[in-house]
């Protein structure tokens, strides 16, 4: 039962890094309909580019709570800009082009940010610092919770609210619903689908920035070619709760990361992708559109 | 002799003696460049041709070439008596893998294919029943033998090769001019109109899944045959990304765009060995920026026999149109 306990709490933190990663996939491709294949790869980016900073700015200072939130914001500014130049560059150019053409962009801009990790940072693995945050740990009986995971857990949740309300709530996050249903309506609404389209890359980047540095801090090694994995577990995340929905994406994260522990704590690791990809593959064939996904008039 | 044929002409002889002006590394690219773009064309006549989201390329050249090694090394079957199997067993995953997921729309076709593929990349580096010999692969693949002579030069596999891709070309210039192919180009034009016409889209999906199948799988069985060897990172997902982009980067459904594309992706690499660290990003700027410029391909397909024979038709059929 431990076990399982352990498994559980380890289950939803990954679930929610999966989840701040999915949130940048099914925004963007509840707008524009594209795989945004380079969002795995910025959330890559960004653990090095805190990484960076951390070893910088702060090199041999004592960590304080101060530095760790000036680290977070850096990254997520910096993570953004490099999202929406993104956009701009390989995306934007291309969106009245075939539909095949954006994902080959999409494909070569993955990895050019890969390659550019590679030769910026070096082909090998970096290590997190263990200092960033207390490694305090707390035993509740027999189940270990570190501080990194309470942290992990308790600012996604804040996160994924926050943003909920904001895509609900707020003037801008309407126009974006109006945008993603349809974007020749929302121009003749007056709303400006370009200015929309950066918002939703900089709101996605900053996501998966923070996801990001999770990682580094949860994982602590980074490897240059890890976006893969976390962009495709991320997207499988998305297309679980339902591509566009984002409610569905954080419960897709969540559901995900507990899988994924449940199988690599009593089946097997050298299998886990495969049994996720199989989980996929049933779900896609099951119901196409996820579980929050909305019945589309569209034949799947 | 128009211009395409005379172009192709020349590309064929050039090929053909090609063996004679170069020394042993550059058969082996040549080799590689052949292997390579026969396995474009074959993943051309899924995505190019019947428009089916396909990143799963790698596992039926894989199975190709995995079918040799597994048969000739475990169980000692001649390298000629393994080519069938390699054709066979392809087609059979395809058929069994795309079946219930062919109906999917693109993206999510794509993301399902991207997962075959990192499920066969593990199957293969965990050594399933203990025949695809783990991270390492299987070393050790005979040479050829043909009524007993052996067929061990590189110049031998290079003519194999050869003939394999003058096969797919002909296999797809006679599906470009069937009934199949007119089906798969009405397919790709205009889903929802080509169902109302009462084209079976699934099976003609299914259709051009399982004849990209069987050709990548001999390709995967030459592939074997140049290096004696098999291991899972040549089946890779990077490596259908790249078959994937080399359709789409040259021109899908424009032979001259395959061959393009798979020069710049496979062979270029091979040629400037300086660059190896930096290859990917650029390669990845150059995906981004053909896109942006061309976002049809390098060298789209302008011509075609339906489209220029509808055309033609069209235009006899309008009181005042020219026929030429």
């Amino acid at each position: 039962m431990d076990i399982f306990l352990q498994q559980l709490i380890n289950g939803l933190t990954i679930g929610s890094l999966y989840a701040l990663v999915a949130l940048g996939y099914t925004m963007v491709y509840g707008v524009m309909k594209l795989i945004n294949f380079a969002h795995g790869d910025l959330v890559a980016f960004s653990a090095y580019v805190g990484l960076t900073i951390f070893s910088q700015l702060f090199g041999a200072s004592a960590v304080s709570f101060v530095n760790v939130i000036i680290i977070f914001l850096l990254t997520a500014i910096i993570v953004a800009f490099v999202g929406v130049l993104l956009e701009r560059l390989a995306y934007r150019p291309l969106r009245t082009a075939p539909r095949l053409s954006a994902v080959v962009s999409a494909l070569g801009a993955a990895l050019v940010i890969q390659n550019g990790i590679m030769l910026i940072w070096g082909p090998n693995m970096q290590i997190f610092p263990a200092d960033l945050l207390p490694s305090t740990t707390w035993n509740i009986s027999g189940v270990i919770i570190s501080f990194t995971q309470v942290c992990i857990l308790a600012l996604s949740a804040i996160l994924m609210i926050a943003l909920y309300f904001f895509i609900n709530r707020t003037k801008i996050g309407t126009a974006i619903r109006a945008t993603a249903i349809d974007q020749d309506a929302a121009k003749l609404m007056g709303i400006n689908v370009n200015r929309i389209i950066m918002i939703i890359f900089v709101v996605g980047s900053m996501l998966g920035a923070i996801g990001g540095l999770f990682i580094g801090l949860y994982y602590r090694s980074l490897t240059f070619d890890m976006g893969w994995v976390y962009g495709l577990n991320a997207f499988i995340a998305a297309i679980i709760g339902g591509i566009g929905s984002i409610p569905g994406a954080m419960i897709g994260g969540l559901l995900l990361g507990l899988f994924n522990a449940l199988i690599a704590g009593y089946i097997s690791t050298e299998w886990a992708e495969t049994f996720t990809f199989v989980l996929l593959i049933i779900i896609l064939i099951v119901r196409p559109t996820g579980i929050l996904g909305e019945k589309t008039a569209e034949k799947v | 002799m128009n211009k395409t044929t005379l172009i192709a002409t020349i590309f064929i002889l050039v090929m053909a003696v090609f063996p004679f002006t170069v020394d042993s590394a550059w058969l082996s690219i040549g080799i590689t460049f052949l292997v390579f773009a026969t396995v474009a064309f074959s993943q051309d006549i899924i995505l190019g041709r019947a428009g089916v989201f396909n990143m799963g390329h790698a596992i039926f050249f894989g199975i190709g070439a995995y079918t040799t090694a597994i048969l000739n090394v475990h169980f000692g079957l001649e390298i000629i008596a393994t080519i069938p199997f390699a054709i066979i067993f392809p087609v059979i995953v395809a058929i069994v893998l795309a079946g219930p997921i062919i109906h999917l729309r693109g993206d999510y076709l794509l993301v399902a294919t991207i997962g075959f593929n990192i499920i066969f990349e593990q199957v293969l580096s965990n050594d399933l029943f203990g025949l695809t010999g783990g991270p390492n692969g299987i070393f050790g693949i005979d040479v050829v033998r043909i009524f007993g002579y052996e067929l061990f030069s590189d110049k031998a596999i290079y003519y194999m090769a050869f003939g394999l891709l003058l096969v797919t070309l002909l296999i797809i210039r006679n599906l470009d001019n069937s009934r199949y192919g007119r089906a798969l180009y009405y397919i790709n034009k205009d889903e929802i109109a080509a169902k109302s016409m009462g084209i079976n889209i699934p099976y003609y999906k299914l259709f051009a899944f399982a004849l990209g199948a069987a050709i990548a799988g001999v390709a995967g069985s030459i592939f074997a045959i140049q290096y004696s060897a098999v291991s899972p990172e040549s089946f890779s997902f990077m490596q259908s990304v790249m078959f994937f982009a080399i359709v789409l980067v040259g021109g899908s459904a424009s032979l001259p765009g395959v061959i393009i594309g798979t020069f710049v992706m496979f062979v270029l690499p091979e040629l400037f060995t300086e660059f190896k660290e930096s290859r990917y990003l650029i390669f990845g700027a150059a995906m981004v920026l053909t896109m942006v410029l061309r976002p049809n391909g390098v060298w789209p397909a302008s011509f075609g026999n339906i489209p220029k024979y509808l055309k033609e038709k069209a235009l006899k059929a309008k009181p005042k149109g020219e026929t030429k």
